[in-house]
Order: C-alpha cells, then structure tokens, then sequence
C-alpha cells in the first residue's frame, strides 16, 4: 500500500453514553472515511449523533469501540498538533474581549508572538469585512457579525481540518446565505477539509462533495450522497432542476 | 436594571440620584427630633438624632473601637476570600474534591457560629484571633458557593473550544473560568463584606473590652441609649461602605452584561 492515509477515518466507531436512564448508544458502526480537502455535510435529525461525530474526530470524547484516525495517527496526535478549527452553531465567544481579543485567543494558547497575533487576527477580520468593529464586544455585533468572528477564530493559526456544527442555523436566510458563499469562498481557496453537521437538506447538498445521511436511535450512517455538482457553486445553482434532484435525492434518503 | 428607560435614569446625574433619599432622611430625623423633645421621651429609651450627634463627636475612643472591628473583620474576611476562591478553583477541577468537602461547607453554614465562640475562646483566648476566625468562618459560605457557581458558568461551548486547541487546564482556568467568574466572585465577596462585620460584631459580644461590639454591649446594660445608637449608625456606615466599595470594584472588573448573569 503506498496511497497517502485518508485525511479522516472513522472504523466501526461506536459511542455509548450512561446516563442514570439507562445506556444510550449515540452512534453504532460508524464507518467513513474522509480525503484530504474534501467538503463533507453530516446530514440528519436532532439526536443522530452527529454532533457527536465532530467531538469523536476531534478527540473532545473517545469512542466506545472502534478507532478514529487522522492521517493514520489516533485523533488526539491531530489535536496535539492544533490541527482543528471548531466552530459552534452559537458564537460562544467571551463576551469580555473585543472581536479581534476574540480571534487572538487562540494564538495566545499557542504561544505566538504578539505582533503576528494582532497582525494576522487583523487581516482575518479584514477578510470578513469586520476590520471596523475589531474593538466591539460581542454584544455591540449582530449575530452574523459575532458568527463571522467565531470563523475566523477556527481559521487563525490556519489549521487544516475546520469542524462545523450546525454553524449557520441560527442566523436570519439572507445572513446564512451570504455565509455559506464566505465559506465555499475560502474553501476554494484554502482547501481545508470540512466536517460540516447541519439539519438543512439545501445547504447540505449547496456546499458539500458528499453529503452523509444519518438517522437517530441509535445514530448511523444511513446513506452517503455524492453531490456531483460544479464548483465554484453561487446562489444561481439553487433553482437548477440538478440541485433539486440532489435535494429531493437527500430528502428520500432522510425519509425511507 | 430591566430596560432601557431604567438604565438612562441610572445614568443621571449624581444630584438625582442622591437628593430623593436625603430628603426621606431629614424628614425622619426631623420628626424623631420633634417627637422626643415635644413628648419628652427620657434619652435612655430614645435619645434624640441631635444627642446622637452629641455623642458621636465627644466619644474620644470611637475610632479605636471602630478601627479594631474592621481590622478583625478585614482580615476574617481577606483569609475566606483567598481560602474560598482557592478552594472553588479545586472543587471545580476535582470531582473528588466537590463531593468531600461541599457537605461540609454547606454544614459549616449550617451551625450558628456564635455556638462555635465560646470554644474558640477557650482554644485562642480573648485576643484579636478567634474573633477573624468568626469572620473567616461566617463569610466563607458565599465566598465558596459564587465562586464556584462562578467557575461553572464558564460558557460550554467555550470550553470545547478551549480543549480542542490543546489548552492546558491552568490556560482555560485564567483564560475562560475565572474571567467568567468575576461577577459571581464580587457578588460574593459582597455578601461575605457584611457578613464579616457581623461576625466581629457578635464574636465582640461574647467576649471583649474593645471594638465596636463591646461597645454596643456595655453602653447597653449601662442605659447609654446615646452610645448605643452611635454604634448602631458607625456600623450601617461600614455596612454600606463595604457594599458600595464591592459594588464599584465588581463594575470595574466586568462589563455590564456579565454583571446581569451574575443576579
């Protein structure tokens, strides 16, 4: 074998939690493997477990059974390494630092100089249009805004697997909309590979290469949708009978 | 503090703010004053506001009594302060630690510390120790408890991030939990001010030739009524300092929206 590890691979994962109620299993059998700089969308309901795949591949919980893997080493040699962006559906940012205070956080665990920081964390909000507002605090922004911040604070110190849970899904359409083109922007542009766990069937299919199908009780994999559709995708692709194909495809796969 | 009406009106000028109590408090004294002299009220069951003030000025030895009590009440309160916030820090970082030792705390805010006194005077004596004790003891509830509510209030999801990225324990610690906590922290500490000064106060009664305690216990059974409020009104002035001293300092070290966690 001399092909390159895969980027992410998961082998007959399974997550089971005790709770006074009983045992929960919050996933079985997973089995997915992830290239390097691909875009993949967890897709399901609430209670699938696919939140909980972002924390068995970051090592924030280990699994009950099975092994994960980044590039063939175990997940926390990735997390030693820095190499995860996370980013969660709220902001969770700290709510007694500026914006650009926000985005220095992480650099200042990793120990970088303090002049790269505020040069580099400067620059990152200049990319998001939010270089004006570096000095607000979280709650002097819109949630967009403070969104945007939370991004670009799982982008400084450039790690090369960015985690994304339901980012989107609490902010206003045209807000989500504009986010997600920012997003496959950088994508583009960086290619970093994405875990990307959203309930939204069109912004699975509209951002992601493949789109994983799960299903709760106890959480699986259901179906994995290879979304063959041309990048750089933008707002027009939304009303193509292809994109709609793919949408309807990733509902029946949700229902059946 | 629920709207932004509330919060212009907070905002004005110090006059304003001031002035409405002021007023309230002439009236009162007015009244006292008016009502003891007309109705001839013997100064040992009701001295008048003017006796008060009388006194107030001819007592030569009132600030050493007042300086002792805020020395023991100072230090009782400094020691839980820095043994509270301390322990917390432990309690939050080791289950062991929170299950062991929180019964505990919770029965030490259980007993009556004035049932305590007596067997810290046997063990310490009538010296200046066992009464920071009884400060130390009595304010040391609140310490822990905000603190510790304080230190959990760390945002969740902040903490996952903090973890992802590798953060040693101490880094989130400083970083995330004790920022988070800072309101928790003050509010406590507030309490903790004025449960001190209690706490001196009481452990002065029980035994003492000095501080503010003694002071209201003797001019008590000696029917000085004047003495007596002279004490009571250097003891709510303390009160109120130490709780409008926390409350500035809290506002400093916090912005206004964590303070709203903390209530």
């Amino acid at each position: 074998m001399t092909t390159a590890p895969d980027c992410i691979a998961l082998e007959n994962v399974a997550l089971r939690y005790r709770t006074e109620r009983g045992v929960i299993d919050a996933l079985t059998a997973i089995n997915l493997t992830v290239a390097e700089g691909e875009f993949i969308a967890l897709l399901g309901p609430t209670g699938c477990g696919k939140s909980s795949l972002l924390r068995l591949v970051s090592d924030l919980v280990a699994p009950t059974a099975g092994r994960v893997l980044v590039r063939g080493q175990p997940a926390l040699a990735a997390r030693r390494a820095n190499e995860f962006g996370f980013v969660f559906q709220e902001p969770a940012l700290l709510s007694w630092r500026t914006a650009l205070d926000n985005v220095q956080l992480p650099l200042e665990v990793m120990n970088f100089p303090a002049a790269e920081r505020v040069a580099r964390c400067e620059q990152l909000l200049a990319s998001v249009g939010l270089l004006k507002f570096k000095d607000n605090y979280p709650h002097e922004m819109s949630g967009g805004m403070r969104q945007r911040v939370a991004i670009v604070r799982a982008l400084a110190w450039k790690p090369s697997i960015l985690l994304m849970d339901e980012p989107f899904s609490a902010l206003d359409e045209l807000t989500k909309s504009q986010l997600q083109d920012d997003l496959l922007d950088l994508w583009n542009a960086e290619r970093k590979t994405v875990l990307f766990v959203t309930h939204n069937i069109s912004e699975a299919v509209y951002l992601a290469d493949r789109v994983v199908v799960m299903s709760p009780h106890p959480g699986r994999i259901k179906a994995v949708l290879p979304v063959k559709l041309p990048r750089p995708r933008n707002e027009a692709l939304r009303e193509t009978p292809a994109f709609l194909a793919y949408v309807r495809e990733a509902r029946d796969m949700l229902r059946s | 503090m629920n709207g932004p009406d509330n919060a212009v009106e907070t905002r004005g000028r110090t006059i304003d703010r001031v002035l409405p109590p002021l007023i309230i408090l002439c009236v009162v004294l007015a009244v006292w004053q008016g009502a003891v002299r007309l109705l001839d009220v013997p100064p040992w069951l009701l001295p008048a506001p003017t006796d008060v003030a009388d006194r107030l000025l001819k007592t030569s030895n009132l600030w050493y009594h007042t300086g002792l009590t805020v020395l023991e009440a100072l230090a009782g309160f400094v020691v839980s302060a820095v043994l509270g916030v301390l322990l917390s820090a432990g309690i939050v970082h080791s289950r062991f630690l929170e299950r062991g030792v929180f019964p505990y705390i919770i029965v030490s805010n259980a007993i009556p510390v004035v049932a305590i006194l007596p067997l810290l005077t046997i063990w310490f004596g009538f010296g200046i120790a066992p009464k920071i004790m009884i400060c130390t003891i009595i304010s040391f509830f609140p310490v822990v408890t905000n603190t510790t509510r304080g230190l959990k209030s760390a945002d969740r999801r902040v903490l996952e991030f903090m973890h992802s990225i590798n953060a040693t324990p101490w880094t989130i610690f400083y970083k995330v939990q004790l920022p988070s906590a800072l309101p928790f922290i003050f509010a406590g500490f507030k309490i903790a001010a004025s449960l001190a000064l209690v706490g001196a106060v009481v452990a002065e009664f029980y035994s003492s030739d000095r501080g503010l305690g003694y002071l209201v216990i003797t001019s008590a059974t000696q029917l000085r009524t004047d003495l007596l409020f002279v004490s009571i009104v250097v003891l709510a002035a303390l009160g109120v300092m130490s709780f409008s001293v926390f409350g500035r300092l809290e506002r400093m070290v916090t912005r206004g929206e964590d303070a709203e966690k903390a209530k």
